[in-house]
C-alpha cells in the first residue's frame, strides 16, 4: 500500500468515524426489564436542591419501578437549553422552571396536560394553593404543578428601625413612605443618602413582582381576562405615588435592578427591601438582624406579587415515561414530602392542606405562610410573558426617570395589547 | 488562398497515453478523501442547519408538534414589526459606534507598533492583542463590574477627578457606546495583528521612493501606506462589519437589550424570538435578511475596494 493510499484510507475511516459519531443517537434507556429511567431539570441549586435531591432519591428507593436521575443547571440555562434538548428528544422528561416562563412551553404543548392527575383523589393535589395552581393553566388546561409559590416580602433591617424609633412595621402606603423617610439619612447633605429608607428596583425586579405588587395594591392590574388593563387612572396614580415619593422624597435609589437591589440592602445601605427567602441568607450572612413583613396594603387592597415555579411532565417520552413522571408528582405531594419540601426550601407549603404546626419549625416558612391568602400569581396563563414584562420595565425605568406617566402608560399598553395578540 | 479547416483545434495526448486519466482519477479521490472530514463537518454543522434554517423560516415552528407552512408571512413581519425596525436602527447605531472607531484605532496603533524605533515593540503587540483571546462573554463580565455605579473602580477613579459618571449601562444615551466600546476593547487586538501583516508586506523602497521624491509622512502614508493596504482594509472593514451585525454576547450580559430596547440588536431579537418566545420560523427568517444584508454589504464593499485598487493599478 501506497503512503498515499495510507493516508487517504486513514481519511476515509476518520469521516466514517465521524459520521458514525453523529449519527448514533444516545440510547438511555437500551433495557426493556429494568426501571423506567426519568431525567428531571432544576434550578434549585442551594441548601434547597439537596432537600428536593433528597425526596427523589428516597423516592427511587421507595421501589424499583421507576429511577430519577437529577440534573441541576441555573434557571436561566434551563430556559436556554430546554428547547433544543426537547426538540432533540435529549431533553427531560420533568422539568423544573420560573412560572413566568411556563406558559410559552405550555402553549407549545411542550408538556403534559395534568387536569386527569389533579382530578385523581389518590395524587394528593386535590388541596394544591389556588393561586398557586393558576399559574399553571394555560387555556383551561393544567400542564403542571406549583413546586415553589412564595409572596414578595418586606426585609428590613431591625437595628435601623430602632435607631429612627419607628417600633411598628408599617401596615399601609403612608405609613410606609413615612417610615422610608425616617430612616433615610443623609449625613453630609449632598443629596445623596447614605442610607435610603427602601431600595425599590425600578426594572428587572426580584421575580419581576415588585411593581406588579404595588400596582394590585391601588386596586389596577396588569392583563385582566386576557386583556391588557395597563393603562389606567389606578396605575397612573400609583406611579405618581411612587415617583414623588422615590425622586422628591429620596426614600431610594433610581435605576437599580433586582439583583443590585439585594446588594444594596445587603451592604447597609438601605433599611427595607423587597425579596423571597432566600433574602434570610443574605441578610445573615451580612450579619444584619433582620424582619418579615408583608407588603403594606395599598390604598384599595393588600396584594403580594408571587415568585413561582412550576414542575411539568414532558411531551417526549412515551405514555409509561409519563405515567411513571406523574407518579413522582404524587409522591412529591403527599403529606411528608409536601412538608419536608416546603422546611427544606424556605417557601410556603404548596397544599393547603399541610398544617401550620408541620411547618413551625422554619420560623420564615411559618411567616411567609400567613401571606399566602393576597398572594398573586403573576401574569398567569400569559404565553408571551417576555414582551409584557418588557414594557413593564420600560414603563416603571421611564416613569421613575420623570417621563410623563400619562403617554407612557399608553405606549406601555400598545406594546402589552401586541404582545397579547402575538402568542 | 489557404484552405481553412472546419475541424476543431484537438490538443495532442498528454504523454503516458490513457493510463493519465486513470490517475488523475485517483487523485481525485484522494484529495476528496483528505477534504472528506472538513466537508462532512461543514456540511453538518453549517451548510445543513443553514438549509434548514431556510425551510424553517417559511413555517411557524415552535420546535414542538406539527410546523405548518406560513409562505411569506415571517419576512412580511420582519419589516413590518415596530420592534425589528427599532432593533435594526439600533444595531446600525451599533455599526456606526463600532466599525469606525475598531478600525481606525487597530490601524493606527499598527503604525506606532510598526516602528523599528519602538522599544518593547514586542510586548506591546502582546499585550494589546490580549484582549481578543479573552471570551467577549467573560470579559463583558469584567467591564460590568468596572462600569458599576456603586462598586466599580472606573466610576471611583472618576469621581476622584469630579466626574460623575453615573450608571452607564443603565443611561439610553451611554449604553450603546458602552457595549460597543468593549467589543472594540476586545477586537481592535485582532484587526491592528492584520493591518502590521499588511504593513510589513509594503515594500521599504516605495517609502525610500517617496522621501527622495520630498514626500512628508503624510504624504507617504497617503500616497504609499492606505493605497498598498487597501486590500487588508477592505478585509478589516469586512470583518469588523459583519462583528458588528453579529452584536450579542456582551450585549445579553451587560444590559440584556436595555435600558429599555436601547442596546436591542437584530441578533437580540433573533434570540428573544427563538428561545424566548420559541417562534422559531420568525427567528429563522430575521437570521436571513440578516445573513443577506451583510452579504450586501460586503459585496458593496468588495466592488468598491476593488475598483479603487482597479484606479489605482
Amino acid at each position: 500500500m501506497t503512503r498515499k493510499t495510507t493516508l487517504a484510507s486513514v481519511g476515509a475511516i476518520a469521516v466514517a468515524a465521524l459520521a458514525l459519531a453523529g449519527c448514533s443517537a444516545g440510547d438511555d434507556n437500551p433495557s426493556s426489564d429494568g426501571p423506567i429511567e426519568l431525567v428531571f431539570w432544576h434550578g434549585y441549586t442551594e441548601a434547597d436542591g439537596d432537600v428536593l435531591n433528597g425526596i427523589v432519591d428516597e423516592f427511587n428507593d421507595s421501589q424499583s419501578d421507576v429511577h430519577i436521575s437529577t440534573e441541576i443547571n441555573t434557571w436561566d440555562v434551563i430556559d436556554d437549553t430546554l428547547l433544543p434538548a426537547l426538540s432533540s428528544k435529549t431533553g427531560p422528561d420533568l422539568v423544573a422552571m420560573p412560572a413566568e416562563r411556563f406558559p410559552v412551553y405550555a402553549a407549545k404543548k411542550a408538556f403534559v396536560d395534568l387536569d386527569d392527575l389533579y382530578a385523581d383523589a389518590d395524587s394528593n393535589l386535590s388541596d394544591v394553593v389556588e393561586g398557586a395552581k393558576a399559574m399553571t393553566v394555560v387555556d383551561g388546561t393544567s400542564y403542571g404543578v406549583p413546586i415553589g409559590f412564595v409572596p414578595l416580602a418586606i426585609y428590613y433591617d431591625k437595628a435601623a428601625f430602632a435607631d429612627a424609633g419607628i417600633t411598628e412595621v408599617p401596615a399601609d402606603w403612608d405609613a410606609w413612605v413615612d417610615a422610608a423617610k425616617k430612616l433615610t439619612v443623609d449625613e453630609n447633605g449632598d443629596g445623596t443618602p447614605e442610607r435610603y429608607g427602601i431600595v425599590l428596583p425600578d426594572h428587572a425586579t426580584v421575580g419581576n413582582g415588585v411593581w406588579p405588587s404595588l400596582i394590585y395594591g391601588n386596586g389596577g392590574d396588569i392583563v385582566k381576562d386576557g386583556k391588557a388593563v395597563l393603562d389606567s387612572p389606578e396605575n397612573a396614580k400609583t406611579l405618581a405615588y411612587w415617583h414623588d415619593a422615590i425622586v422628591n422624597d429620596k426614600i431610594s435609589p433610581t435605576g437599580v435592578d433586582g439583583i443590585e437591589a439585594d446588594s444594596v440592602f445587603s451592604s447597609g445601605k438601605a433599611a427595607m427591601t423587597f425579596g423571597g427567602p432566600w433574602m434570610t441568607f443574605i441578610a445573615g450572612d451580612a450579619g444584619i438582624d433582620y424582619g418579615i413583613a408583608p407588603i403594606p396594603a395599598g390604598p384599595e387592597e393588600q396584594a403580594a406579587s408571587a415568585i413561582g415555579l412550576t414542575l411539568s411532565v414532558t411531551n417526549q417520552g412515551d405514555a409509561a415515561k409519563q405515567a411513571a413522571a406523574e407518579t413522582f408528582i404524587s409522591y412529591l405531594f403527599n403529606d411528608d414530602n409536601a412538608a419536608a419540601w416546603s422546611l427544606g426550601s424556605g417557601w410556603p407549603p404548596l397544599r393547603s392542606g399541610i398544617s401550620a404546626d408541620a411547618v413551625a419549625d422554619n420560623p420564615t416558612v411559618a411567616t411567609l405562610s400567613q401571606y399566602t391568602s393576597f398572594t398573586r400569581p403573576l401574569l398567569p396563563g400569559v404565553v408571551n410573558s417576555t414582551d409584557v414584562l418588557s414594557a413593564l420595565d420600560e414603563l416603571t425605568q421611564r416613569a421613575m426617570a420623570g417621563d410623563d406617566i400619562a403617554s407612557l402608560l399608553t405606549d406601555a399598553q400598545a406594546k402589552v395589547e401586541a404582545a397579547l395578540a402575538d402568542q | 488562398m489557404t484552405v481553412t479547416s472546419t475541424r476543431a483545434y484537438r490538443p495532442p495526448a498528454p504523454l503516458g497515453g490513457r493510463r493519465r486519466p486513470h490517475g488523475e482519477r485517483r487523485r481525485t479521490l484522494t484529495a476528496l478523501a483528505f477534504l472528506a472530514p472538513a466537508l462532512v463537518i461543514l456540511g453538518v454543522f453549517v451548510a445543513w442547519p443553514m438549509l434548514s434554517a431556510l425551510r424553517l423560516s417559511f413555517t411557524d415552528a415552535s420546535g414542538f408538534g406539527v410546523e405548518d407552512w406560513v409562505g411569506f408571512d415571517n419576512y412580511v413581519r420582519v419589516f413590518t414589526d415596530p420592534a425589528i425596525r427599532d432593533s435594526m436602527v439600533n444595531t446600525l447605531w451599533y455599526t456606526v459606534l463600532f466599525t469606525p472607531t475598531a478600525v481606525v484605532s487597530a490601524l493606527l496603533l499598527a503604525l506606532v507598533l510598526n516602528s523599528r524605533s519602538l522599544p518593547f515593540r514586542g510586548f506591546f503587540r502582546t499585550a494589546l492583542f490580549l484582549p481578543f483571546i479573552v471570551s467577549l462573554a467573560v470579559a463583558a463580565f469584567a467591564w460590568s463590574y468596572l462600569l458599576d455605579p456603586r462598586l466599580g473602580l472606573i466610576n471611583y477613579w472618576l469621581q476622584g477627578a469630579g466626574i460623575q459618571l453615573g450608571d452607564v449601562l443603565e443611561d439610553p444615551m451611554l449604553a450603546m457606546p458602552a457595549v460597543a466600546l468593549v467589543a472594540v476593547w476586545k477586537n481592535f487586538g485582532f484587526y491592528m495583528v492584520i493591518f502590521l501583516a499588511g504593513l510589513q508586506d509594503i515594500p521599504a523602497s516605495l517609502y525610500e521612493a517617496a522621501r527622495m521624491d520630498g514626500a512628508g509622512p503624510w504624504r507617504r502614508f497617503t500616497n504609499v501606506t492606505l493605497p498598498l493596504l487597501s486590500n487588508t482594509f477592505a478585509f478589516v472593514l469586512i470583518f469588523a462589519l459583519i462583528a458588528a451585525l453579529q452584536a450579542f454576547d456582551q450585549i445579553y450580559v451587560m444590559t440584556g437589550g436595555g435600558p429599555y430596547g436601547h442596546t436591542e440588536t437584530i441578533v437580540m431579537e433573533i434570540y428573544k424570538s427563538g428561545f424566548r418566545k420559541l417562534d422559531l420560523g420568525f427567528a429563522s427568517a430575521l437570521s436571513y435578511v440578516l445573513l443577506i444584508a451583510t452579504l450586501l454589504l460586503s459585496v458593496v464593499q468588495f466592488v468598491f475596494f476593488g475598483r479603487r485598487e482597479k484606479d489605482l493599478g
